[in-house]
């Protein structure tokens, strides 16, 4: 049943056009960018602070995925500034004590 | 003769003797400021370093000796036989050592590079990310606009402007918006009875490495959402919905106006629809009205495809859960809505293919669109609608004006809190007396009982 057999007539009605808004308020329907932002930080201060270098690890890989799930609307200073902090992390951990990393377990 | 003191031989000096490079550092102050301030023209400043360096040097040069024995012992002498001699031997003694440079490799690299196999290891992680991130975007781009391409024909034959991103003076087309890697959405509008169209194509994370393999475990589908906004006249006073059973139940759960409006949940097979189907329906002729021959061949032949339909004039989306801070004081507000949810055959691993096979799906949208428009209910049915939709408002102000009640009573309490504090805050005296008097008045006037002054004329 294409468009054209339809019995009125053409329904497109120029007159009618409405601008898209953005839905107002962003239901929070996805929260792991953030869960991952969190954790990441919390990795990363702790990898800094107590020198446990998967901590610092993790930082890094936490900051990626919150990179990769982040709403194209979020703004990228924060993305930024996470991949910093765990790469500075990661890089402070080594630079003060150059011994390959000891796994948690 | 210049003696500059080769920066890479001091470093030496401080990585032999940890506490030497702390007095190293004064005295070099020192010397340095007593240089600068003591000599002005060139020559002499020269010849002077020159002297200070010698002397300087010698001494620390015996001094390193000594250190470097006590500290290498495990380290056999033939290895440190050329350093003695080629340091002196650089400030121009007698004997020529062979002129070897032992560069210092500082301890901590000595380790060999397979202890750092953990480090390997999370950098090869890395890349992996890196690399299945790329790979997911572009599959999930490619999905996303084969999805506007099969459809583009379709929709500009109905719509006046398809894939407008609300940006810009003028109406664009044709732009398919990136929410986030995963979710695309185009929005079409112009169109005889309704507002605007927005399509919503939610794909599955294949950019995110943890999620492709959580689905590994348990496989989820790409969703494509159509939500058709309907304006004021455009449709009558019902509430229906029909998919299958389970996300009909949540719905029936979750949503504010099925929950309302709609008292129970009955199976499709009596409409004809196949078995795993279930009906959401504020009335009897509502059903038969809308699951017509066309709605069940569709719904027999594409099953797999449809997830749920559900149109409402009182749609105001999920329910606010319970958690929410401060409940809701007013009615939320409604509007009349179509939504559709499909599935894009396939189970996660759909191609192009897939998303081209979705069009009946999409004509099946514009023919309930249709109908909705043109549906209207019987005398009794609408008056019945009108009804519910009284008793629903009214259970909601009732609910609600316990709460609207505290929140007057608590912002009398906070403008009389601040009149204290004003009146506190007074400093001269009698205009505190008055405001008090006042204040006294009022408050003995409201303790007043409330008689009826009865102006009697003595005869």
């Amino acid at each position: 049943m294409s468009a054209a057999a339809n019995s009125s007539a053409d329904p497109r009605r120029p007159n009618k056009v409405v601008r898209y808004k953005p839905p107002s308020q962003e239901r929070l329907d996805d929260p792991t960018p953030d869960y991952m932002n969190l954790l990441g930080m919390i990795f990363s201060m702790c990898g800094l602070m107590m020198k446990m270098k998967w901590c610092a690890w993790a930082a890094v890989y936490c900051a990626f995925i919150s990179f990769t799930n982040s709403r194209s609307s979020e703004d990228t200073k924060q993305m930024l500034s996470s991949f910093m902090l765990s790469i500075s992390a990661v890089v402070m951990s080594y630079l003060q004590n150059p011994q390959p990393m000891q796994p948690p377990w | 003769l210049v003696a500059i003191v080769e920066p890479q031989d001091e470093f030496a000096e401080f990585e032999d003797n940890e506490f030497a490079e702390f007095e190293h550092v004064i005295e070099d102050e020192e010397e340095g400021d007593f240089l600068s301030i003591e000599t002005e023209d060139e020559e002499e400043e020269v010849l002077w370093e020159d002297v200070l360096d010698a002397e300087f040097d010698d001494g620390e040069a015996d001094v390193q000796v000594e250190d470097d024995e006590d500290e290498f012992e495990q380290f056999d002498d033939e290895e440190f036989e050329g350093f003695d001699s080629e340091r002196t031997g650089r400030k121009g003694r007698s004997q020529d050592p062979p002129d070897l440079k032992i560069t210092n490799v500082p301890y901590h690299l000595r380790t060999s590079w397979e202890n750092f196999y953990l480090e390997i290891l999370m950098i090869g992680g890395l890349l992996a990310y890196a690399m299945n991130y790329v790979a997911g975007k572009t599959k999930n781009h490619k999905l996303a606009s084969a999805w506007l391409t099969a459809h583009k024909d379709l929709l500009e034959a109905n719509f006046t402007s398809v894939g407008d991103d609300g940006q810009g003076a003028e109406v664009q087309s044709g732009i398919l918006m990136k929410e986030s890697e995963h979710i695309y959405s185009i929005w079409c509008s112009g169109r005889v009875c309704c507002e605007g169209m927005l399509v919503e194509i939610k794909l599955l994370k294949r950019q995110d490495l943890v999620s492709v393999i959580s689905r590994m475990m348990r496989p989820s589908a790409d969703l494509v959402t159509v939500t058709v906004d309907l304006g004021v006249a455009d449709m009558d006073s019902f509430v229906f919905a029909v998919g299958n059973k389970k996300t009909i139940g949540r719905l029936h759960k979750d949503m504010n106006d099925l929950s309302l409006f709609v008292p129970d949940k009955r199976p499709g097979e009596k409409y004809g629809l196949p078995s795993g189907m279930a009906i959401l329906s504020e009335s009897g002729e509502v059903t038969n009205a809308m699951i017509d021959n066309k709605m069940v061949r569709v719904l027999n032949n594409y099953a797999e495809m449809f997830d749920f339909l559900h149109i409402s004039d009182q749609f105001s989306g999920p329910k606010v859960k319970d958690g929410d801070p401060q409940p809701a004081t007013k009615m939320p507000d409604t509007k009349k809505t179509i939504i559709f949810a499909f599935n894009v055959p396939g189970q996660g691993r759909s191609s192009v293919k897939d998303v081209f096979s979705m069009e009946p799906m999409m004509k099946l949208v514009f023919h309930v669109l249709d109908k909705v428009s043109r549906f209207r209910l019987s005398k009794e049915a609408k008056t019945k609608a009108d009804k519910t939709r009284l008793k629903v408002e009214e259970s909601f102000l009732k609910m609600t004006h316990a709460q609207r009640q505290e929140a007057a009573q608590a912002r009398r309490e906070e403008r009389r809190r601040a009149e204290k504090d004003r009146m506190m805050a007074e400093e001269d005296p009698d205009r505190q007396r008055k405001m008090e008097e006042r204040e006294y008045r009022r408050d003995m006037k409201k303790k007043q009982p409330k008689v009826k002054q009865l102006k009697v004329k003595m005869g």
